[in-house]
């Protein structure tokens, strides 16, 4: 029984993370329509600026978690401001900008810190036992930060004029334009906020996964899943569907085991996309 | 609306939308025709690796193209190339090493399986259409793994017998060098001959496929006939791939792999049969001589991205297009 409890609890604290990849993913759709093919990207470059502050800086860890979400955050604000913002309407346009910018980023951190995974450990270590289920402190304190990111998101977005801003660009965004909310301004923001949240979840989760430049690639493809389970664009389908993902995937590798839990996913993606392309919990945001 | 309303005219695959092919067409058919003299040329196993990886490269390339002409990005370049290559290799393991078969059925069955596969996923469009073309790669991808029995699953199949025609064995390296030679001239033909015969549908299509269709264009049937063309081709490629590996591995046929494709494509311009073209040859080149494995050659795929969406749209085939125009008006 108690092997139930406990993939209970990775299912929990996989989905949180996954919730937080997926938020940031599908608001870059919402609000802008763009597919963020370098989401994995700040993920990993998130784990290698926390790394390089905690073994280069000596900063301690909870320092080098925000440094590296100031530095995904301000990248991703650049580069949508510089970049995205003239194709924000050409989706070819803007899948090979984000793309080539995936592509660019993996190769950076494959120049500059080589092909090995680094050693980059959390700095909590050890386990809370009841009975004989087992529950490693590492992975309750990212449960909470993702928890407490999750909940920030939340307010931020029903809860402040900036958010309200956002939802009415996701909305529509000629009458939102009509209103006043001026894109220009808006959309950098945004899609600096959604990749300060990969850049957050690459700095708490590769010390316990592992550290590569490649670490992008499973991460892209999970976003991908979970955003249209959830349906694109909607925020709180992203979060459940997060928690499906990641109970599945938990289950399926205790139960399962192999890659059958992904499969799995993938088939109930691919069924979703064909029968219902708005996610368990979507709605028709933008046309397809 | 009348279900017994005769299809109008223009919907047939009839030659009224159809075109010669075109100079840059003619010259694509050149360049693999003569690519055909290359295996007679040189003895340089340098040269003629990277001639098979790059003929590879274009075959899949086109596949990519041949979508791009509707308006559909397609990740689904590597699912198909699989089920071509793991299609010969297995017919060659019991015994049918006939090169002509070989061809055929690489082209043949993933094709057949594009189609009842296309009536699914041609419904989207735009970003799902991306999105569903990943999903189905990925979902392959892991089938291969999964199904040892008769895939080999992580091993691969390896060690099958070399392609036969008549009694003559193709195994020594000129032999493989020239039959992916001959397939990326046949695949070129059938691109070339599928894209004058669709001109104009593709081209209503791409432009807006609400207003095609309303004007009286079937556009499923061309957006199939693409679809079902290009996955042939991948088929075939994935062959020439698996002929010149001696193994077929499910390694090769990952995303990756489909953004490799991608990269060819638009940056070597998607305007024009003569982009996938360069942009393999060019590009598969470059990566040869990129660090060890060409591990750089993703970030330089990157870099060309990034600036043919801001500056070139056409891709270089575009651009030297544009110069030679700004030039002759001058």
């Amino acid at each position: 029984m108690h092997e139930f409890w406990s993939a209970a609890i990775i299912g929990v604290s996989l989905g949180a993370q996954y919730a937080l990849l997926a938020l940031g993913f599908t608001l870059i759709f919402g609000i802008l329509g763009v597919i963020n093919f370098a989401h994995g990207g700040f993920y990993a470059l998130g784990g290698y600026v926390a790394y390089s502050a905690v073994s280069g800086l000596g900063l301690p860890y909870p320092l080098a978690v925000l440094a590296a979400v100031l530095v995904t955050a301000a990248l991703g604000y650049v580069y949508e401001l510089f970049v995205i913002e003239r194709f924000v309407d050409d989706h070819l346009a803007t899948m090979m900008l984000t793309l080539g910018l995936y592509l660019m980023i993996s190769t950076g951190l494959l120049a500059v810190f080589g092909p090995q995974s680094p050693e980059f450990s959390f700095p909590v270590k050890g386990s809370y036992s009841i009975g004989a289920l087992r529950i490693a402190k590492e992975n309750l304190v990212v449960l909470a930060v993702c928890g407490c990111a999750i909940g920030a998101i939340y307010w931020l977005i029903y809860r402040t004029d900036l958010g309200r801003a956002l939802r009415a660009l996701a909305d529509d965004r000629q009458v939102a334009t009509t209103q006043g909310m001026r894109p220009r301004l808006l959309f950098p923001l945004a899609f600096g906020l959604a990749t300060g949240l990969a850049g957050l979840t690459g700095a708490l989760v590769t010390p316990i996964l592992a550290l590569s430049p490649s670490a992008g690639d499973p991460v892209l493809v999970t976003s991908f899943l979970t955003v249209i389970l959830g349906g694109l664009g909607s925020i709180a389908g992203a979060t459940i569907a997060a928690l499906i993902v990641g109970f599945i995937e938990a289950y399926a590798s205790v139960y399962l085991g192999g890659s059958a839990g992904a499969l799995v996913l993938f088939i109930m993606v691919l069924v979703i996309l064909l029968a219902r392309p708005t996610g368990l919990f979507g709605r028709q945001i933008r046309g397809a | 609306m009348a279900p017994e309303s005769p299809a109008p005219r223009s919907s047939a695959l009839a030659p009224s939308g159809a075109s010669r092919p075109g100079g840059q067409e003619w010259a694509a058919l050149a360049i693999f025709t003569a690519a055909l003299a290359l295996p007679f040329l040189t003895e340089d196993m340098l040269v003629s690796s990277i001639a098979n990886q790059v003929l590879i490269g274009v075959m899949a390339s086109l596949s990519v193209f041949i979508m791009l002409r509707m308006d559909l990005l397609s990740f689904a370049t590597p699912a198909f190339m699989a089920i071509g290559g793991y299609t010969a290799v297995l017919l060659a393991m019991q015994g049918a090493t006939n090169v002509l078969l070989l061809v055929a059925a690489s082209f043949v069955v993933p094709a057949l399986v594009a189609m009842p596969l296309g009536a699914l996923v041609l419904r989207l469009r735009g970003t799902y259409f991306v999105l569903v073309t990943f999903v189905l790669t990925e979902i392959l991808h892991l089938l291969l793994f999964m199904t040892p029995g008769l895939t080999g699953g992580s091993d691969g199949l390896a060690g099958f017998p070399a392609p036969t025609l008549f009694t003559m064995e193709l195994a020594d390296s000129r032999s493989v060098l020239v039959l992916a030679a001959a397939m990326a001239l046949l695949g070129a033909i059938i691109t070339v001959a599928l894209i004058s015969l669709c001109r104009q549908h593709f081209a209503a299509i791409e432009e807006n496929e609400a207003l095609a269709e309303s004007l009286g264009l079937v556009v499923w049937r061309y957006k199939a006939l693409g679809f079902v063309i290009s996955a042939g081709i991948a088929g075939m490629a994935g062959f020439s791939l698996a002929n010149m590996l001696l193994t077929v591995h499910p390694t090769s046929f990952g995303v990756q792999q489909a953004v490799d494709h991608l990269a060819f494509t638009v940056i070597g311009g998607r305007g024009s049969i003569l982009g996938p073209v360069i942009g393999a040859s060019t590009l598969v080149t470059a990566s040869n001589f990129l660090g060890n494995q060409g591990q750089y050659a993703q970030g330089l795929f990157g870099l060309l991205l990034v600036i043919v969406a801001l500056v070139a749209r056409g891709g270089i085939v575009g651009a030297v297009a544009a110069l030679f125009r700004r030039r002759r008006g001058r």
